[in-house]
């Protein structure tokens, strides 16, 4: 009978604890769902030319909350390029990481090439500050010039997505109107985990940048131009090396 | 002055001074590099470092994107991985001053006096533009050291050990390979019938042109040369396959680089790079450089140094492609030129500096178009012709001042 009872008790206790941690994800959960309120992430560009930085500003809600890590999504469209090793070079001086989707070829030009997505991770102490800004150097591609007039072309660089994941807070499923997407879990890329992926209620807006462009229209002009000068320098070169032969 | 002068350039002086400013601008990178945001090493450095780590680890160089170069490289500087980073850059900077020692001894084989040489050396040896070259991490001095080393020792007869260097050069960059053309002039038998038989019918002077390519001398330095670039290539090639072919040589062949740059074809072959011409163009492109190069070596191979400087010169300016680091491909051929001149010092300095103007005149634009992205396409290709138009000039200046080493027969200058 002690022997039951004392099972029984055992039972009942097992349970609390399993019912109380439940509880307290749930309390974390809830309290992040709030926090999550006070997110928000905006793009600007700096510099000039075909080198430029991408200032990212992420604003977290001012509530102290710990434990919880950020990812930015980045899709990058054709007309840029990220420099890995320019990232490398970076490394210890920036308070970030960045994992790239796929190789990126440096020197091709835009309209040869697709657009590439990066995963960037900011190094955060334990308390999550409420204002983060990153800075990613950029370059710009070459492309194909213009045989209608305009002396530069257009590049849009999306505002990055915002995903944000809590190691105290596992059930995800109560966060409307923000999605769950899988990401990978750290810029190792080892494995995957599920992030909230924050939806911005005035949607994602983009920057623009503007590159310039070659000519078309001129080409025969300049082909003509070139050909016509090499030319020249060339028979005026070569009637001099005669001339002065050494024989 | 003149004894301060005399006293700079004493060998010992000169050679010791000249490895020390190099160690001490080496210092001064690895200082700048750590403590500022510009850093002082070139990213061409990075990339061999980086090919050569993973040689540590057993992998291909190729692994690293950018290295196309010869695996060579990459494995003589393994050591910055296992000792120091710094041994690539010492290695280079000591290239750099044995390519000033090179050429002293060839400017004393040409019959210049010991002070001469030295003062001429100097040139090479205290000029801030290899200097700094070579301290940031280029590797263009070790081509340099084994070009100088193939003309000191053709003008020295060792044509075994020219060839060794030569097929070696060949092997690193591919550049050299329009030497052939001079070298294999100098090293025919002298026709017999040239100048002599001019009743002579043209087919029995063509067959004696011809015989004159059938020497000993031409066939030793051919085998060897062709030797030592066949066992580098098929060793590298059996290591690390189609790549290495691709990176090192076909790359560097094909290349169509439509991002700005010194050469005059630079915005003609960006407008046209998607269109049907741009094939023929390349072609038409190409055919300056040829004839050039074959009129350059027919008209001066008695004179070996002075041709190849003409070689490289030409092949430079008239190239599809051509970067700052390519100067140095001719700059140090230039000291051997420089005593056969009968430019007076006014001339020379107004050669120099009309040089730098025709760089300055195009890097104004290219740093307008890259750093505040106005459209300055077409100042960029104006500033490009104007370049080669400079570069021609200056070579003409050079050509018709040049009075060669011994007093050959020269036909009368109309």
């Amino acid at each position: 009978m002690y022997f039951v009872l004392f099972s029984v008790l055992a039972c009942l206790l097992t349970c609390h604890c399993v019912v109380e941690n439940g509880e307290k994800d749930e309390n974390h959960c809830g309290f992040l769902k709030q926090w999550l309120e006070y997110t928000s992430v905006s793009v600007e560009i700096s510099n000039k030319g075909f080198h430029r930085e991408v200032v990212n500003t992420v604003e977290l809600s001012p509530d102290v909350l710990s434990g919880v890590r950020v990812l930015l999504v980045h899709r990058w469209p054709n007309g840029i390029y990220i420099d890995p090793y320019q990232l490398a070079s970076l490394r210890d001086h920036s308070d970030w990481q960045i994992l790239l989707d796929s190789a990126i070829d440096l020197e091709v030009p835009a309209h040869k090439t697709s657009g590439f997505v990066t995963y960037l991770y900011p190094t955060l102490d334990e308390q999550t500050p409420n204002l983060l800004k990153v800075t990613i150097p950029i370059h710009g591609r070459y492309h194909e010039p213009s045989f209608v007039g305009k002396t530069s072309t257009s590049v849009e660089i999306q505002t990055p997505e915002l995903l944000l994941r809590s190691k105290k807070c596992t059930q995800l499923n109560n966060f409307e109107p923000h999605t769950v997407v899988d990401a990978p879990c750290t810029v190792d890329n080892s494995s995957t985990c599920p992030w909230i992926k924050i939806q911005h209620q005035q949607g994602r807006g983009h920057v623009s940048l503007q590159f310039p462009v070659g000519d078309g229209s001129l080409m025969k002009p300049v082909c003509g131009g070139t050909l016509l000068v090499t030319m020249i320098c060339c028979a005026a070169l070569s009637k001099l090396m005669w001339k002065h032969q050494i024989v | 002055m003149e004894k301060l002068i005399s006293k700079l350039t004493e060998k010992h002086v000169l050679f010791t001074a000249s490895f020390a400013i190099r160690l001490a601008l080496v210092a001064y990178g690895d200082y700048q590099d750590r403590t500022m945001a510009v850093k002082f090493t070139d990213i061409d450095y990075h990339v061999f470092t980086d090919a050569a780590r993973f040689i540590t680890k057993g992998e291909s160089p190729y692994n690293r994107s950018t290295y196309r170069y010869t695996p060579l490289l990459a494995w003589m500087l393994t050591p910055n991985i296992y000792l120091n980073m710094v041994f690539g850059k010492i290695l280079f900077i000591v290239c750099d001053v044995l390519s000033g020692l090179l050429i002293y001894r060839i400017l004393r084989l040409r019959g210049l006096s010991s002070e001469s040489a030295r003062r001429v050396c100097s040139l090479w040896l205290l000029n801030p533009l290899p200097m700094g070259v070579s301290s940031r991490g280029n590797a263009e001095s070790i081509l340099a050291a084994l070009v100088l080393g193939t003309l000191l020792c053709m003008e020295g007869r060792r044509l075994m050990w020219a060839a060794m260097l030569y097929g070696l050069s060949v092997h690193m960059k591919i550049y050299p390979i329009t030497y052939a053309l001079p070298i294999v002039l100098t090293l025919r038998t002298p026709g017999t019938t040239e100048g002599k038989d001019n009743q002579g019918r043209r087919w029995r002077r063509f067959i004696g042109f011809c015989g004159g390519f059938l020497n000993r001398e031409l066939f030793l330095f051919a085998s060897v040369a062709g030797g030592v670039f066949c066992i580098l290539t098929s060793f590298f090639y059996y290591m690390y396959g189609w790549e290495f072919l691709h990176e090192t040589y076909l790359y560097h062949l094909t290349r169509r680089d439509i991002r700005h740059n010194f050469s005059p074809y630079f915005y003609m072959l960006y407008l046209t790079a998607d269109s049907r011409w741009s094939q023929w163009l390349g072609l038409a492109a190409f055919l300056p450089q040829l004839i050039l190069l074959l009129v350059a070596s027919w008209a001066f191979h008695r004179d070996l140094a002075f041709c190849c400087f003409l070689h490289t010169a030409i092949f430079v300016s008239f190239n599809k492609v051509c970067t700052s680091q390519y100067f140095l491909w001719y700059l140090c051929l230039l000291p051997l030129v420089i005593p056969h001149l009968s430019l007076s010092i006014k001339q020379g300095v107004g050669l120099l500096l009309l040089w730098f103007a025709g760089q300055g005149i195009w890097l104004c634009p290219a740093y307008f178009l890259e750093f505040e992205g106005y459209n300055t396409f077409l100042l960029i290709w104006l500033a490009g012709l104007l370049f080669l138009i400079v570069n021609c000039f200056i070579l003409i200046q050079v050509i018709s001042h040049y009075k060669p080493t011994h007093t050959p027969k020269r036909p009368k200058v109309e």
